[in-house]
């Protein structure tokens, strides 16, 4: 039936007549899905939905002046923009010797990997492959970095650039999330920049509706966190972790 | 609480070698407790029925509003802290725009089937069954049924179990839950277990479980533990107590949540 005519609809009742077919070949395919094992009615017509789309593209294929519009059925119908990457100075100093410094925070995730282990082995981290680093952060929801950019008077163009504060979480998109790897470099620490790191993580996860934001401190940062906003085992609420039985 | 493989099987796709699709054997045999309560309540002690289930790990197989009714079933929330519908306990049903956007996210989605007879006649307590007498003669409908294999398209979800990761150091484990008729059976062991594998062969070990005191010993059972370094579990809940004109609230279940107020701009 399809195959009867792939001429180039100059006239107006092929395309017509074709056009009928069509419909009444989906209105059939529509109900073959529907009549299939079982009468879940409603239920299937998510998946009925995406099959019609797939019908629609055989269709608009066979079709040489078409009209119909192939929208493909987006992944996420409901969800806005992904986090747009923001950068901004959050303090700039000036120095003695008349070299700035500014402090600049990114949420733009891109890190050099190398700088992040340098860091990590300043606060006295554990060394981690560097490819499971790579593949934490390029897969993480959200990665807030702080670099001391350092411009020296006189030699304009040649900035040092430097990793000194990081942090990162990973969430489902809709109701959980999980701040991991927050550190800053011992010498920038008790400026407050931990605390900006970690709110602006926050604000960004609630402004998406995230509610159920946890992380899991070391005994050493728990007042730390207290002091923003976090619960530590709230009504019972605790972390388990797996343990590999040999 | 026997789970007896007896069959499975692999259909690999391309590109996701762990992916495999698995029918299993669950048992009903239940605790020596039980069977003394089922003799005081006069109910004939039935044979252990050993029923087939589908277990999948691919999320085209879930239909969501099949999802949202399991959630309502066992009573279980997205939140933390759920609003309670009325007085009995009863959660709010979960936002199924929400439930699309972590499941695409969500980096490992187990899911359950069964067949709807089984799952029926888990649940019949009386002793009018004609069916209970395994000998006696099926109809050859009821026959043809328990022949036909159960798939994710005949079958009703029982049982799901969903992971997010970050697919390099870390992944957290959420909402697994199994219909309340077939709990206490290993399925919901099982969709733990096959989480952790799956999560295994990606090379993730840093598998962690956000639990309430009810769930605690199931996880336990599952192979958690306490952290070994001691981190404390800490939650995001700066209440609206605090509430300050223009601060906006952000309600996640029951607990309304404030974002930490912004920063002065930087003085320069």
């Amino acid at each position: 039936m399809l195959t009867r005519n792939i001429l180039a609809p100059s006239s107006p009742w092929p395309v017509v007549s074709f056009d009928f077919r069509c419909q009444v070949s989906d209105k059939l395919l529509t109900r073959r899905y529907l009549n299939y094992g079982h009468d879940r009615g409603l239920k299937k017509h998510n998946s009925l939905r995406l099959r019609a789309g797939f019908w629609d593209s055989i269709k608009s294929g066979f079709l040489k002046n078409n009209t119909l519009q192939v929208i493909e059925t987006p992944s996420e119908p409901q969800e806005d923009e992904e986090v747009l990457p923001q950068e901004f100075v959050l303090i700039e100093k000036t120095e003695p010797d008349g070299a700035v410094e500014q402090i600049l925070f990114s949420s733009g995730g891109d890190v050099d990997v190398y700088d992040l282990e340098a860091l990590c082995d300043k606060v006295g981290w554990p060394r981690r492959p560097l490819s499971k680093l790579a593949a934490a952060l390029k897969n993480s929801y959200m990665v807030a970095t702080l670099h001391s950019i350092r411009k020296s008077p006189g030699s304009e163009g040649n900035d040092q650039k430097k990793l000194i504060g990081m942090a990162r979480a990973t969430s489902d998109h809709a109701f959980n999330a999980t701040i991991w790897d927050v550190l800053v470099d011992p010498s920038y620490q008790g400026q407050g920049l931990g605390k900006a790191l970690v709110e602006k993580l926050i604000r960004a996860l609630l402004q998406r509706d995230i509610g159920n934001i946890t992380l899991f401190a070391d005994s050493q940062v728990v007042e730390f966190y207290r002091n923003l906003g976090f619960e530590p085992d709230p009504e019972g609420i605790k972390g388990m972790f797996w343990y590999p039985k040999y | 609480m026997e789970v007896v493989v007896s069959r499975s099987l692999q259909q690999m796709q391309p590109g996701y070698p762990s992916k495999c699709m698995e029918l299993r054997w669950v048992s009903t045999r239940k605790s020596g407790i039980d069977k003394a309560k089922r003799v005081l309540l006069k109910k004939p002690l039935t044979p252990p029925a050993l029923f087939p289930i589908y277990i999948s790990t691919n999320p085209s197989h879930i239909n969501l509003e099949e999802l949202r009714d399991l959630y309502s079933a066992s009573n279980h929330s997205c939140h933390r802290f759920p609003n309670y519908v009325g007085s009995g306990g009863i959660v709010e049903p979960v936002n199924i725009h929400k439930l699309r956007i972590a499941l695409s996210h969500s980096s490992v989605v187990v899911s359950v089937f069964c067949k709807p007879s089984d799952v029926l006649f888990s649940t019949k307590p009386s002793s009018s069954e004609p069916s209970e007498d395994p000998i006696k003669l099926l109809c050859l409908g009821q026959l043809f049924q328990k022949v036909m294999p159960v798939t994710p398209f005949n079958g009703q979800l029982v049982g799901f179990g969903r992971a997010v990761s970050d697919f390099g150091l870390t992944a957290s484990i959420y909402d697994i839950m199994v219909t309340p008729s077939l709990q206490g059976m290993g399925i919901g062991r099982m969709i733990c277990k096959r989480i952790v594998r799956m999560l295994a062969s990606r090379d993730i070990y840093d598998i962690a479980a956000l639990c309430s005191e009810n769930e605690r010993l199931f996880f336990k059972a599952c192979g958690f533990g306490d952290d070994i370094l001691g981190a404390t579990t800490m939650m995001y809940s700066r209440k609206a107590s605090t509430y300050h004109e223009g601060d906006q609230i952000i309600r996640a279940g029951r607990k309304l949540l404030i974002p930490p107020p912004l920063p002065e701009p930087p003085a320069f």
